[in-house]
């Protein structure tokens, strides 16, 4: 029976993914809080599989337990099955990455894999979604436009127009466009 | 002048033709940092849609998601620690070896070692009362650092090195994401570390430790963090990549202009979005104004730079060769890589100088020369006599012996 490793160390719930693990006839041992003190739980517990969030700042810690296994009979590898890349792909774009001891068989990784690609709670809704080409012109046109608003209000050119919102835009913690739609407005309503 | 630099491009007669970015809308990735500034100033400050690209910058929580995302394609490009590319290239660490690329050099000095503060209350304040106390016996040391293959890492192992402490025989050496430094600080699980800013400036000021050296104090203007990606990607979009590096060079130029420019972008990076760490954490080093928590204070000579009319930012070959010199003398690599050739695989130097000539940014030499804090200088000329050079180390194969 494989020996599985959870870190719960990010706002996911494992919870239930414990509990499906179990179901699916895994051991399963669940860790949180962990950070530093990894390498020596991981050498003290002797995981076959270790899952951890992609997201999990622990995954830099692992980095060490790869590197320092290297020499042991059974060195911890990332799991990055090479005869099908996409399921690393898969895995990492769900929020799961998987850490195996070398020679455990990727067939035998795919069930875990499943349960934890379907079980990790999900967070595709936060994240950034691709900005559609149409809306990067608009955006492209109302900071020219904004530009030359402010060229004219300041007598200045264009390097010293820039340079100004910028800076305006930093000082308030906001992006170009913002403060490019800020002059527009305070134009609009000077100038009517 | 978005004009006179569109016609400049077209007098260039790309290889492939048009200019035309393959990719418009690029995720970009980065860590909480403040050498981060550039590609967040680029991306929100109307830098990259000046060459037709929209950057949508991704937060990342750790190196390694960092790495696997540009690797799985999530990420086109990132802020990188040029170890980590390094790494991925080599194969050292979780991911397969890949082709990966360096676009431009992000930034050069402006991180640090520090200790803790129950250190200094045991009068561990000097490099001196440091080597006698990892001497002693007793409970070992640990120092955090933030990748194996990081900057930090070969930092903060060339510097204990440096001063005659073995970084993995001396002490204990553990890897802690660079925003959790402080926590572990005052948690009592580390004894020092090494990484970026602002995360040294805020255990000084919450006094839970101290800054005992600057990296600058071992490598003035010494290579840090740089513009990442895996090969494919510059290869599939060349012109895209061309793209981004003008973008991040002009941010970059503008960062680095004068010092009104600094403290705004000091201030955009304090928000919540980027680096979510208090102004007062930020600015001072951010700005040079260095106090190291024992009570001495300087305005450093070697401050974290972007830019330096373009010093900063040359992929410079002998850069590349220096942290694989490192990965061999600490036994990483087992055997010597083909030092120049990787390099010049690596460091897209083409790439960087179409964009640096358009924008009428000086190319310096490919190699450059410094004398590091032990006295050592390296030129790129002899990496393989470089590596094995040093006093302490750990190199891993049968030549070791012979020494």
């Amino acid at each position: 029976m494989l020996r599985i490793l959870l870190i719960n160390d990010t706002p996911k719930k494992v919870g239930r993914l414990k509990a499906a693990l179990i179901e699916a006839g895994f051991e399963v041992i669940d860790e949180s809080g962990l950070t530093i003190d990894l390498p020596e739980r991981v050498e003290a517990i002797r995981p076959d599989v270790i899952l951890i969030d992609t997201e999990s700042p622990s995954r830099d810690v692992m980095e060490q337990v790869v590197l320092v296994s290297r020499d042991q009979p059974r060195p911890i590898v990332m799991f990055t099955d090479e005869h099908d890349p996409g399921v690393m792909r898969q895995a990492i774009q769900s929020g799961v990455s998987a850490y195996i001891v070398e020679g455990i068989h990727a067939q035998r990784l795919q069930p875990i894999l499943d349960v934890a690609m379907a079980r990790f709670e999900s967070d595709q809704a936060l994240r950034a979604q691709l900005q559609a080409r149409d809306a990067q012109l608009a955006e492209r046109k109302r900071i020219e436009l904004a530009k030359g608003l402010l060229m004219k209000m300041k007598s200045c050119n264009e390097e010293e127009a820039y340079t100004l919102m910028r800076r305006q835009a930093m000082s308030r913690q906001q992006k170009l466009l913002q403060v490019a739609e800020q002059i527009i407005a305070m134009h609009d309503m000077l100038g009517s | 002048m978005s004009e006179h630099i569109n016609s400049r491009i077209d007098t260039q007669a790309w290889a492939a033709g048009s200019d035309t970015p393959e990719k418009r809308v690029l995720n970009l990735g980065f860590m909480a940092l403040t050498d981060a500034a550039s590609v967040i100033v680029a991306a929100t400050q109307g830098f990259a849609e000046k060459y037709g690209l929209t950057i949508n910058l991704q937060r990342q929580a750790s190196w390694a998601s960092l790495r696997d995302k540009l690797l799985s394609g999530e990420l086109d490009a990132a802020h990188s620690l040029y170890g980590l590319i390094y790494g991925v290239q080599l194969g050292l660490g979780g991911a397969p070896a890949t082709d990966m690329a360096v676009l431009m050099g992000l930034n050069q000095n402006g991180q640090s070692i520090n200790l803790s503060h129950a250190l200094q209350f045991a009068g561990v304040t000097t490099s001196d009362a440091l080597n006698l106390r990892a001497h002693q016996k007793g409970a070992r040391l640990t120092f955090a650092q933030t990748l194996p293959t990081g900057t930090h890492a070969m930092w903060l192992y060339y510097w204990l090195a440096s001063q005659g402490i073995h970084p993995l025989e001396d002490v204990d050496s553990v890897v802690v994401p660079p925003p959790q430094m402080v926590a572990h600080l005052k948690a009592r699980r580390i004894d020092g570390f090494c990484a970026g800013e602002p995360w040294c400036a805020q255990a000084v000021d919450e006094n839970l430790g101290f800054t005992l050296a600057t990296t600058q104090s071992i490598w003035p203007d010494h290579p840090e963090k740089v513009l990442g990606c895996t090969r494919a990607f510059v290869e599939q979009h060349p012109n895209t990549a061309r793209a981004l590096v003008m973008a991040v060079l002009e941010a970059s130029r503008f960062i680095d202009e004068n010092e009104e420019n600094k403290r705004s972008t000091a201030k955009f990076l304090s928000g919540s979005d980027y680096v979510d760490a208090p102004l007062s954490a930020i600015q001072p080093r951010f700005l040079g104004q260095y106090q190291d928590g024992l009570g001495h204070a300087w305005l450093d000579p070697h401050p974290l730079r972007f830019h330096a009319d373009g010093a900063v930012n040359m992929p410079y070959i002998s850069d590349g060769m220096w942290f694989m010199t490192q990965f061999r003398r600490w036994g990483l690599l087992r055997d010597d890589p083909d030092y120049q050739g990787i390099a010049r695989q690596v460091q897209q130097l083409d790439l960087y100088r179409q964009a640096a000539e358009a924008l009428n940014i000086r190319v310096p030499a490919e190699q450059r020369s410094a004398t590091l804090l032990d006295g050592k200088t390296w030129d790129g000329s002899d990496p393989v006599g470089y590596a094995r050079s040093f006093t302490l180390h750990a190199l891993a194969d049968s030549d070791a012996v012979a020494l």
